[in-house]
């Protein structure tokens, strides 16, 4: 079995509905186009998630390719955790799926006796831990997640280290959107294990808006800095999305 | 809160089954009579089928229930000890025109070990803890760890008070991450460590678990409430009379500095013979390997005197 290349993930947190910018759910079928998984965490206090963001949550990450799941804060950790791993699985799935097509023809794994099946997963399970996984974590910090930031900074520890207990190569990288000065800031940039002391909440924008949509356009840059030739000057390499936003809009509104 | 005692809790679904249902590839008729639990990837049901009580689980994942099946197959009982249950087949129901993919296997009839503990009594906790570490020492020494160790994992059997693990959706390679586990007895929520399977992820678990068996439910739950520090648990095996006596075997449980299962498993026994093991036994090492034994003691002795006086 070949190997896959890099799996490329963006994880959203957030607790309701976009209210700017381009819609968060085209915004994920374009990162699917790229080959980016858009999963969703909706993080809830006590009281149910309004209909319309849960809906929101739901078709955003249909539309992602990845999974959602709608959470109490003390759930976040572990939901995290779960989500990354089945939504890695289902990637798996799916190009191991093409792959069984044009062997078996028109039928698919499920036409395998269950005991073909079981050899199947093994497979898809030692590809999944061995595989590399990018991990953009996309933090909702408007006014009404502020309450829950420090599960989410929990989550993020929690998450470190679940990548790093893995065979294969992980990174991850935080943003919280809004940005100060545009739609995301990159908070944490390209890391294989994030520092203890870190605090999320530290200079924090304060406001309103939730622009969801431009801000997975704008962590869907961080995929891209990935692929440059490994030559270039790091200064190149490391450069922050807010650097090159103007070049972004160009490409993409 | 009920949510945070289940494995990776979420709501991803659990499948509809019919009661009575026949398998897609082998044609095994089953008849359910009830619901036996619900884990992490799926729903168990008690059923009858061919004349015998058997255990049913179905996932609404099909890749989960495979893996489970994986794993139960994988694991092979050692000088006729089961492990967990035996596993019959594995088939799919077709409901609705969809496939859903489930197993059968032997029932464990039995009481879940935090039930048996409170009806049993307390003084069951090191015997069954002793009892848990020979069953992973066996699945060590395969290569698995069990990950999501945890009272609701653990049964009892009624008749001859044996131990059997169930619902291996945790049993991970040893070298790969974890597959699954409970916050409550995760290493990596502890922040004592990271989540990759090796014998001292699994005795982590087990020395949480000693503590939680040994001060109830409801203490409990008013400790996993609280951030998690190891510090915590260290605090109440030095104050609970039940759990003191085991402090060596539990504190370096949690430090990680058992070598294996039958480590803390020798230790364990030791502890509960009422003597401790701080010597090298057996006069057949050589000079330097005393020498090295009595270093690493003189080095136990002195992190111990350290961690008092820190403790003080």
């Amino acid at each position: 079995m070949k190997k896959l290349a890099t799996m490329r993930q963006i994880l959203v947190v957030t607790d309701g509905c976009s209210n700017t910018g381009i819609s968060p759910i085209a915004a994920a079928a374009l990162a699917r186009e790229q080959g980016i998984t858009v999963n969703v965490i909706g993080v809830i206090d006590r009281d149910q998630m309004e209909a319309q963001g849960e809906r929101e949550i739901r078709e955003l990450a249909q539309a992602g390719g990845g999974l959602s799941d709608i959470v109490y804060a003390s759930q976040l950790a572990q939901t995290v955790q779960m989500l990354t791993r089945k939504a890695m699985t289902k990637t798996i799935q799916h190009v191991v799926n093409q792959e069984l097509k044009e062997i078996l023809g028109n039928s698919d794994i499920e036409g395998l006796p269950p005991e073909k099946r079981m050899q199947v997963a093994g497979m898809m399970d030692d590809l999944g831990e061995r595989s590399n996984l990018d991990v953009v974590m996309l933090v909702d910090t408007s006014g009404s997640m502020k309450p829950k930031l420090f599960a989410v900074q929990q989550a993020i520890h929690d998450c470190s280290v679940s990548l790093r207990s893995r065979s294969g190569k992980s990174r991850m990288a935080v943003c919280s959107f809004p940005g100060k000065y545009s739609h995301m800031e990159v908070r944490i940039p390209w890391t294989d294990q994030v520092e203890k002391v870190y605090q999320l909440t530290d200079g924090l924008t304060m406001s309103g808006i939730t622009p969801t949509g431009p801000a997975i356009v704008e962590a869907m840059a961080l995929f891209e800095q990935n692929e440059l030739p490994s030559g270039l000057p790091d200064e190149y390499g490391s450069r922050g999305p807010n650097d090159d936003e103007g070049l972004l809009r160009d490409h993409v509104f | 809160m009920r949510a945070c005692c289940v494995t990776m809790s979420s709501n991803l679904g659990h499948p509809f089954v019919p009661r009575e249902f026949r398998g897609k590839w082998n044609r095994s008729a089953y008849c359910i009579q009830g619901e036996l639990g619900r884990g992490a990837n799926g729903r168990v049901f008690l059923a009858h089928s061919a004349g015998k009580k058997v255990a049913v689980k179905v996932g609404s994942e099909a890749f989960d229930i495979l893996m489970e099946v994986n794993m139960l197959k994988n694991v092979k009982p050692l000088s006729g000890m089961p492990i967990g249950p035996r596993l019959y087949e594995v088939d799919d129901i077709v409901v609705q025109g969809k496939p859903l993919t489930f197993y059968a296997m032997e029932y464990v009839e039995g009481e879940m070990l935090d039930v048996f503990v409170e009806r049993a009594g307390r003084d069951w906790i090191p015997i069954l803890m002793i009892q848990l570490l020979s069953r992973l020492h066996i699945l060590h020494i395969q290569g698995w760890v069990f990950g999501d160790v945890k009272p609701e994992n653990v049964m009892i059997s009624g008749k001859d008070r044996q131990m059997r693990l169930i619902d291996f959706g945790g049993v991970s390679k040893i070298g790969h991450a974890v597959r699954q586990f409970t916050e409550e007895y995760d290493r990596g929520a502890w922040k004592a460590g990271d989540r990759r399977a090796e014998p001292g992820y699994d005795l982590f678990a087990v020395a949480v678990l000693m503590v939680r068996l040994a001060i109830g439910k409801e203490a409990w739950r008013r400790i996993s409430q609280q951030e998690r520090n190891t510090q915590t648990l260290c605090d109440i095996i030095r104050s609970d009379s039940n759990l003191y006596p085991f402090r060596q075997p539990l504190i370096h449980a949690l430090c990680g500095k058992q070598a294996s299962a039958q480590a803390m498993k020798n230790e364990m026994v030791a502890a509960l013979q009422g003597r401790t093991e701080n010597r090298p036994k057996g006069k057949r090492q050589d000079t330097l390997g005393t020498w090295i034994g009595g270093m690493f003691v003189a080095s136990l002795l002195l992190s111990a005197g350290l961690l008092y006086l820190a403790w003080m």
